[in-house]
């Protein structure tokens, strides 16, 4: 088997979230593959426009959906650009699913608080869904999302729905100086918003993905409020090529990211070497 | 035999008369088997892990995407001459390639290589075998073994089942002989001393990542990719499309050296080596730490081929030998 | 080599420099390597002898050293031509570095070989032609066969074809592992053409293609601004007779526009001026 040649992707359905970001709806065009695919939240897969080349990105649907998977990326490079271009009915690739996932059946049970900033939600709202789609068997569920600015906020329809549930609590806020005249959320830095809402630590499991300063300043909000560094979970993301163990440049230490990880907890990234 | 062997449809790999690297032998007369003289300045793992090669084709850019397996060739890859340092190569390589997913670009090629290894009396200041466990008389890796008795003559060990499978044609070719020759001729040969003990650079390395030795030793280091493209065990890579004409594309697999800047560069412009020590760092820790403790082989087979062709003279023998007096005197 | 290691000493003891990148022991006597000297403690273990064969030009323009005071650098004549070059060319500040030119009576070929760079033969700077301090006596060496010089011209009477195939025969070993760039004080590009991908200029695969696309456009951005230290080829693990063309596009230069590169602090560099005298009779 040629683990480097990518299943036929169409793409379904498109949505701008950003003015830089959007999601897709990918659709297997091999009716084997798509039955065959199964994948855990936290996963990633290696999404190809041939003749650009691939890119790396969390699969951010839920595995508890299975007709179809969504991704949402950031225009920054070659790829990325490419893949901005696209449009509904066209074919891209995807390989995958790749590295470890969110240990959710350990999950179950416990209050999850969920914090994300900018497009670090990606892989956040994978979790959630999955969380959500079997909600009875979690016990509170805390979201706390952030954004440079209104206009920096991924997911807006689905942060309504969440807003609007009665059975999680949702907190949405911008930096200060990005809201905008209608914004009702909060305003100020995530680190400070976390420390404002105040999610128990007892039994408890945190799961943080966002732009490295904002988990920098908010690992010590956490720990101020109880939570454990084995209870915090967050993706490492290192420059990957084939996802796959092989390629050799996404390792910190003796860990292949792409194979070991993207999901550490924040006991496991601190005993590695800081090349991050 | 040589003729023969060629006619078999096998890629017979030598070392090329100038000692730059290893090619396809077309005729007898361009055999080479160098048991004496300093080993080529890359090694042949080219021929079992490409330095570019297509991992599929794609047609047509719009609609109607075609993917099509890029085709290996058969026959088989017969390294002729390679020394104890060259003749461990693959098999140190397949671990990484085989560890979880299965690489069959390597694969294919690997199962189809046959190591005639060859008994080595080169020795010079950058050889550094016998410090990861490899000597110059061991035919560890080869599936037949050559121990040269005078200027023409060999002695022919068959290693492996594979090798002897191999060389049952050709057995006619051979005579039989004197293993107490062989001996004498293994025994004279001249180990190069042992320069460090790698379970204590290993064990250094993990321990003290941070340490101001990393700053000096990779501080007039280039950031070329000659250490690892010479290197017989380097085995990184990196994936990219190119064309191949107006419609059809194909997805290329090109060796790649975590000596570059780009090698873990984000496009948000963060790297995690951002300097040369850190990436010369992650050289030594790779070769002497991290493949030792995931797979259990050091990368590294002392040849000395990135310390001869470091253009600044960086001699990882003598990196690896400063950490083990550093590791002794704390 | 005294009088080196002193001068180091004062020159890192008073302050007047904050590192100097010279020369030290290899692994062997007959192998010297380049070493950063900090300390006055540092200063003593600097050499200068034939075997200093590195230009050490290619760390001045290197992130660590640029702009953090000034530098001191060992440097023999070829090597000053580089330091000129990247003076003319803004990379270098003059008032930042201070040469310790040395006299020179030619170097060797490389690393473990004895015999004399082919660059030495007719070499025109074996006094420096630009330094702080002069070490060393002047050395009088016999001049010999240009052997570059030679082969050139024996390309030059090839055919195009002929041309062609030797140049696919040297390039097919190309393992674009960037040594020759990396070790040319003039390839100092923050992002190498070779390196871009949006568009990707150069396919990086080695393959013939590749490997004609970045030997050709590197020789292209070198033309008039190689200062022939032959450091490139010295690097390169295949071996690809580098020297040729980057001499070869430096004859043209002079040819066509009398210009060496590396030779005049205050000339305008040979790309970078622009004069409607200038021949274009040239492209053909
Ligand atoms: C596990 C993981 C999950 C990710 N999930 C997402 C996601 O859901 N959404 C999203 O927008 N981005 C995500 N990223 C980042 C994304 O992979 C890069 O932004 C993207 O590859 C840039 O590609 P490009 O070709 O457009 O950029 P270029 O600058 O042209 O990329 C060149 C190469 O750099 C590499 N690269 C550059 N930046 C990064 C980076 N930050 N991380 C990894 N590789 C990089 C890529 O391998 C690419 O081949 C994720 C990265 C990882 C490792
Ligand atoms: S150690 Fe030497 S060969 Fe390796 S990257 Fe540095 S300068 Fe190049
Ligand atoms: S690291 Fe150097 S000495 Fe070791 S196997 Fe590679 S090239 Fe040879
Ligand atoms: S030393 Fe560097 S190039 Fe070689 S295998 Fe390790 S990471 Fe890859
Ligand atoms: S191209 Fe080669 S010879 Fe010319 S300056 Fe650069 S390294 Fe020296
Ligand atoms: S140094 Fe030689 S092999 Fe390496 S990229 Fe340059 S020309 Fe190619
Ligand atoms: S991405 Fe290739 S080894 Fe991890």
């Amino acid at each position: 088997m040629n683990i480097y040649k990518p299943e036929l992707m169409e793409v379904v359905e498109i949505i701008d979230e950003t003015a830089d970001t959007k999601t897709f709806k990918l659709k297997f065009k091999d009716t084997d593959a798509a039955r065959n695919f199964d994948f855990k939240a936290g996963q990633f897969g290696e999404y190809s426009v041939f003749g650009e080349g691939e890119s790396t990105f969390c699969i951010a649907s839920a595995p508890t959906r299975k007709e179809y998977i969504e991704c949402s990326f950031k225009q920054v490079g070659k790829v990325t650009t490419a893949l901005r271009k696209v449009s509904i009915g066209d074919t891209i690739g995807f390989r995958g699913p790749y590295g470890n996932h969110f240990p959710i059946d350990d999950m179950k049970g416990k209050n999850v608080v969920f914090i994300a900033g900018g497009i670090g939600l990606a892989p956040v709202r994978c979790v959630i869904w999955n969380v959500l789609d079997l909600r009875d068997q979690f016990k509170d569920v805390t979201i706390i999302y952030g954004a440079r600015s209104t206009a920096d906020l991924v997911y807006k329809r689905e942060l309504e729905e969440w807003k609007n549930r009665s059975d999680i609590k949702t907190v949405v806020t911008v930096d200060p100086g990005g809201e905008d005249a209608g914004w009702k959320g909060e305003i100020g830095f995530v680190p400070a918003i976390v420390e404002k809402a105040a999610p128990k630590a007892e039994n408890s499991v945190a799961v943080i993905c966002g732009p490295p300063v904002m988990i920098k300043y908010t690992m010590p909000v956490l720990n101020k409020l109880g939570f454990k560094d084995e209870d915090i979970l967050t993706t490492l993301e290192n420059r990957m090529k084939c996802g796959l163990g092989k390629c050799g440049r996404c390792n910190v230490g003796n860990v292949y990211v792409c194979k070991d990880g993207p999901v550490f907890t924040y006991e496991q990234i601190k005993k590695l070497p800081a090349e991050y | 035999m040589a003729e023969e062997l060629l006619k078999g449809g096998n890629a017979v790999i030598c070392e090329d008369e100038k000692g730059r690297g290893w090619k396809r032998i077309d005729s007898p007369s361009e055999v080479r088997i160098n048991h004496n003289e300093v080993p080529s300045n890359i090694s042949y793992k080219e021929f079992v892990f490409s330095k570019t090669e297509p991992i599929f084709y794609f047609k047509n850019r719009k609609e109607n995407y075609e993917l099509a397996e890029a085709a290996d060739g058969n026959g088989k890859i017969v390294f002729l001459g390679a020394k104890p340092c060259d003749a461990r190569s693959v098999e140190i390589m397949s671990k990484v390639f085989n560890w979880d997913y299965k690489d069959k670009f390597f694969n294919e090629k690997a199962e189809r290589t046959i190591v005639i290894g060859v008994a080595c009396s080169y020795k010079d200041e950058f050889c550094f075998c016998t410090s990861v466990n490899i000597n110059p008389a061991s035919p560890e890796g080869s599936d037949i073994f050559l121990v040269p008795l005078d200027e023409k003559e060999y002695a022919v060990r068959i290693i492996t089942e594979k090798g002897k499978e191999f060389i049952s044609p050709y057995l006619k070719y051979l005579t039989e002989g004197n293993a107490a020759r062989s001996e004498e001729a293994l025994g004279k040969i001249k180990w190069p001393g042992k320069k460090f003990e790698p379970g204590k650079v290993r064990e250094w390395i993990g321990n003290n990542f941070e340490h101001k030795l990393f700053d000096e030793i990779g501080s007039t280091c280039l950031g070329c990719g000659q250490c690892a493209f010479a290197c017989p065990v380097c085995h990184c890579f990196d994936i990219v499309d190119e064309e191949c004409s107006y419609e059809c594309g194909r997805r290329m697999k090109n060796w790649d050296a975590c000596q570059f800047g780009l090698f873990t560069l984000h496009s948000s412009g963060h790297n995690p080596r951002d300097n040369q020590n850190k990436r010369y760092r992650q050289r030594i820790a790779h070769k002497f730490k991290y493949y030792a403790d995931k797979f259990g082989e050091i990368l590294c087979t002392g040849c000395g081929r990135c310390s001869r062709g470091c253009p600044v003279q960086i001699d990882i023998a003598q990196v690896a030998a400063e950490i083990n007096s550093t590791a002794n005197r704390v | 080599m005294n009088e080196l290691r002193q001068l180091a000493k004062e020159l890192l003891g008073n302050g007047t420099v904050k590192v100097i990148i010279g020369y030290s022991e290899g692994t062997t006597p007959e192998r010297a390597k380049p070493f950063i000297a900090r300390t006055e403690e540092d200063a003593g273990k600097l050499i200068f002898n034939k075997y200093c064969v590195n230009n050490l030009a290619v760390y001045l323009t290197r992130k660590e050293f640029k702009r953090k005071g000034t530098i001191g650098i060992v440097a023999k004549g070829c090597d000053v031509k580089a330091i000129v070059q990247l003076i003319q060319e803004n990379q270098v500040i003059k008032d930042d570095v201070y040469i310790i030119g040395m006299n020179c009576g030619g170097v060797v070929s490389g690393f473990g070989v004895d015999d004399t760079a082919v660059k030495c033969n007719n070499c025109k700077v074996k006094t420096p032609h630009l330094y702080h301090t002069l070490l060393g006596a002047p050395v009088e060496t016999p001049a010999k066969d240009d052997g570059h010089l030679k082969l050139i011209q024996k390309l030059d009477a090839m055919t195009a074809e002929e041309k062609w195939s030797f140049w696919e025969a040297e390039f097919e070993k190309c393992v674009k592992c960037y040594a020759c760039r990396q070790a040319c004080p003039l390839c100092y590009c923050e992002k190498c053409i070779a390196d871009k991908s949006m568009p990707r200029w150069i396919e990086s695969s080695a393959h013939t293609r590749g490997n004609f696309a970045w030997n050709i456009i590197r020789a292209f951005h070198l033309s008039g601004r190689c200062v022939g230290c032959g450091e490139c080829e010295r690097a390169c693990p295949a071996e690809i007779p580098l020297s040729l063309i980057n001499r070869k596009m430096g004859m043209v230069a002079k040819k066509e526009f009398d210009y060496s590169a590396g030779m005049a602090l205050d000339a305008p560099t040979l790309v970078g001026n622009y004069d409607t005298a200038d021949r274009e009779d040239f492209i053909k």
